[in-house]
């Protein structure tokens, strides 16, 4: 947590000075009739500025480093393999469509993570699939992502 | 008179099949979501926004409410049978509710905040209809400073009250104020911090950012450690559920007590429901004759707190809909659809959009009266949906991230966005920050700048503004109250915490010596 504090502090600390820094570069701080597009955001960075060298200097004076704050082991690779599926349905939304691609996630996280059945997997996959195209693409009339295939 | 009329044409928009409809289909959903631990109310109405789009704003928000309504109690079966609140306002129900479960008497434990959510719903409904036109009335005479007041007051003290460490409260917020500043400003047409991107130009929509932050990120935080979670078995009948006399006269006056301070705390900027169960079960066991029962299955302390975030749920609309200012995560999220309907939340809504207000209001009696029944007759069935597998759930929760943030324009990037959030919720739930403060502040940070834009503008002193007109300088001071007042408290903390070292070190190099 010490860690994750200084890590953000600092980081915070950078975001804030760009973002003081382009208001004033980029827009105008006071116009012809009042406070500009670059007043708000300006003050903003100086706030935030100085909440992140609170939190910085906070977590380099504290000397108990505090509880890990990310999982190890088994629990690690749980969020990665979710977090990474997630992330490789939503880069692939506009190959695999919206039918397709939810009935292979759920299959993926419930057969190869959590090691569900096969019958209640594909019938939970099916079903969902289903359920969704049902109500966003037939009720709703939105326009998912298809797949190569069409559907 | 025009009291009565309006509620009649409320009673006329809220009847008709269709919004009875989805007032059925919001409790049923919002007890289903309540009761799944980690998906909160806030995460709820996010997931069931996009839903809403393509019906009638008067029928979506009706469904929204509803499921706000129904949230508070699934929560409730969570804290009661696995020992787990489903969301954060069936905490302290843990306490006492779990340990009843544990002695056999968790119909009672059910049934009494079935009713106490009732009775508390009910007239929370009562008062929310007699308080928010004369606030609304009241307010129409705000001008920019004072609605910028407000706003930053809501802002502080959400900010305050929903985390646990000050500085990264406060960074939530500030972040979320951040965000809203990309795309296009209002007044001079500049796309600020864009970076040429047209989907930046635009803004950030709030939506995916709900979504991921209370949603996936929820989602991530429980995928690392899959909980098998032990329900207590026990009798849902309908005759179980009855509490008896003895139950009755030990919870009577804690149903009352707990509705008129929970819809009292929830209309407060800042305070939902969460914190009004922890004053509701603070002032039960002080003004219990036997205390010492409390947290060994005092039904007082079920009843009054679940009594109290019913009322508390309800009383949060008043200032949504009269003020424009969201108190809490949730209605910050309800705020956020209302503007996408074109509606704009404040004290015109009451004039402009009867229907709508009133509609809503006379639908909150209507799903109160259908919470009751879904929450004594189906109770079994519900029970039941608490031993789905998170295995099953979870993927299911998530499609429904992708598929919300997608419907919202149709496009894969808010998808995208949706993840970036998810990630950071998860970081910031993880690291303590405040996921609520910085929804409430994307929400809120185009209205808060334009009426600080307007404010400065029709002001000869500054800043001043602020501090010169009475409604504006006393809000205006409260909000800052919110700000000093922590920090002088850490302050005071570290200073205390020098002398005793110093003390001990005196105290040491004597002993040596």
């Amino acid at each position: 947590m010490r860690r994750a504090d200084r890590i953000a502090g600092a980081a915070l600390l950078a975001l804030a000075v760009a973002f003081s820094a382009g208001a004033l570069t980029h827009y105008s701080y006071w116009g012809p009739n009042g406070p500009g597009p670059a007043f708000l955001p300006f003050w903003l960075g100086v706030v935030m500025a100085l909440l992140a060298a609170t939190l910085l200097v906070g977590a380099l004076r504290s000397s108990d480093p505090g509880a890990p704050w990310l999982p190890r082991g088994e629990p690690l690779k749980r969020l990665a393999a979710v977090l990474g599926a997630t992330t490789a349905l939503v880069a692939l939304l506009n190959v695999v469509g919206m039918v397709l691609g939810t009935a292979l996630f759920l299959i993926v996280l419930m057969r190869f993570l959590d090691r569900t059945p096969w019958p209640l997997t594909l019938a939970v996959a099916v079903a969902t699939a289903g359920l969704n195209f049902l109500v966003f693409t037939r009720w709703l009339r939105v326009p998912m992502p298809v797949s190569v295939f069409g559907f | 008179m025009d009291f009565i009329s309006n509620l009649a044409l409320g009673f006329s928009v809220a009847l008709t099949p269709f919004n009875l409809m989805m007032a059925a289909a919001g409790v049923t959903i919002g007890i289903l979501i309540g009761a799944l631990p980690g998906v909160g109310p806030p995460s709820g109405v996010a997931l069931l926004l996009p839903l809403t789009f393509g019906m009638d704003p008067t029928s979506g928000i009706i469904m929204l409410a509803a499921l706000y309504a129904g949230t508070m109690y699934g929560g409730t079966i969570t804290s009661v049978l696995i020992n787990t609140p489903g969301e954060s306002a069936s905490v302290v129900t843990c306490l006492d509710g779990h340990q009843m479960a544990l002695q056999g008497r968790a119909g009672p434990a059910l049934g009494i905040a079935a009713i106490g959510s009732f009775v508390a719903g009910t007239v929370g409904v009562v008062l929310l209809m007699l308080v928010s036109p004369a606030l609304a009335r009241w307010s129409l005479s705000f001008g920019p400073p004072e609605t910028f007041a407000l706003m930053l007051l809501g802002l502080t003290t959400v900010t305050l009250l929903t985390g646990d460490n000050p500085v990264k409260g406060y960074i939530s917020m500030v972040f979320g104020l951040m965000l809203a500043m990309v795309g296009f400003d209002i007044i001079s047409g500049d796309a600020r911090y864009a970076f040429g991107i047209p989907e930046m130009m635009d803004g950030i929509d709030f939506l995916p950012v709900a979504i991921g932050l209370f949603g996936l990120g929820e989602v991530l935080a429980g995928a690392e450690a899959p909980k098998g979670h032990a329900v207590v078995h026990g009798r849902y009948g309908l005759r179980d559920l009855l509490p008896s006399a003895r139950d009755w006269a030990r919870s009577r006056w804690a149903i009352v007590r707990g509705t008129f301070m929970g819809f009292c705390v929830g209309t407060l900027p800042g305070a939902g429901p969460t914190i009004a169960t922890f004053m509701s079960y603070a002032l039960e066991k002080k003004v219990s004759k036997h205390p010492q029962e409390f947290g060994h299955g005092a039904i007082e302390g079920v009843a009054g707190p679940e009594s109290a975030n019913n009322a508390a749920a309800t009383g949060a609309m008043v200032p949504m809909l009269t003020l424009g200012i969201p108190g809490s995560a949730t209605t910050a999220i309800m705020l956020g659809g209302l503007m996408m309907w074109g509606l704009r939340p404040g004290p015109l809504l009451f004039e402009k959009n009867p229907g709508f207000v009133w509609g809503l209001i006379a639908s909150q009696y209507i799903a109160n009266v259908m919470l009751l029944i879904l929450s004594t007759v189906f109770i079994p069935l519900f029970v039941r949906a608490l031993r789905v597998p998170y295995a099953i759930l979870m993927p299911i929760v998530i499609i429904f991230c992708i598929t919300g943030a997608y419907s919202l324009k149709n496009n894969v990037w808010d998808v995208g966005q949706m993840l970036v959030f998810g990630v950071l919720g998860y970081a910031m739930k993880k690291l303590g920050y405040s996921p609520a403060a910085l929804v409430l502040a994307l929400v809120l940070g185009p209205l808060a700048e334009r009426a600080l834009r307007q404010s400065l503008i029709i002001s000869d002193a500054g800043l001043g503004i602020f501090f010169m007109r009475p409604i504006a300088a006393v809000l205006t001071v409260a909000a800052l109250a919110a700000v000093v007042v922590p920090a002088v408290r850490a302050g005071l903390a570290a200073l205390r915490r020098r002398v005793v070292v110093n003390e001990a070190s005196v105290a040491d190099k004597t002993t040596r010596g």
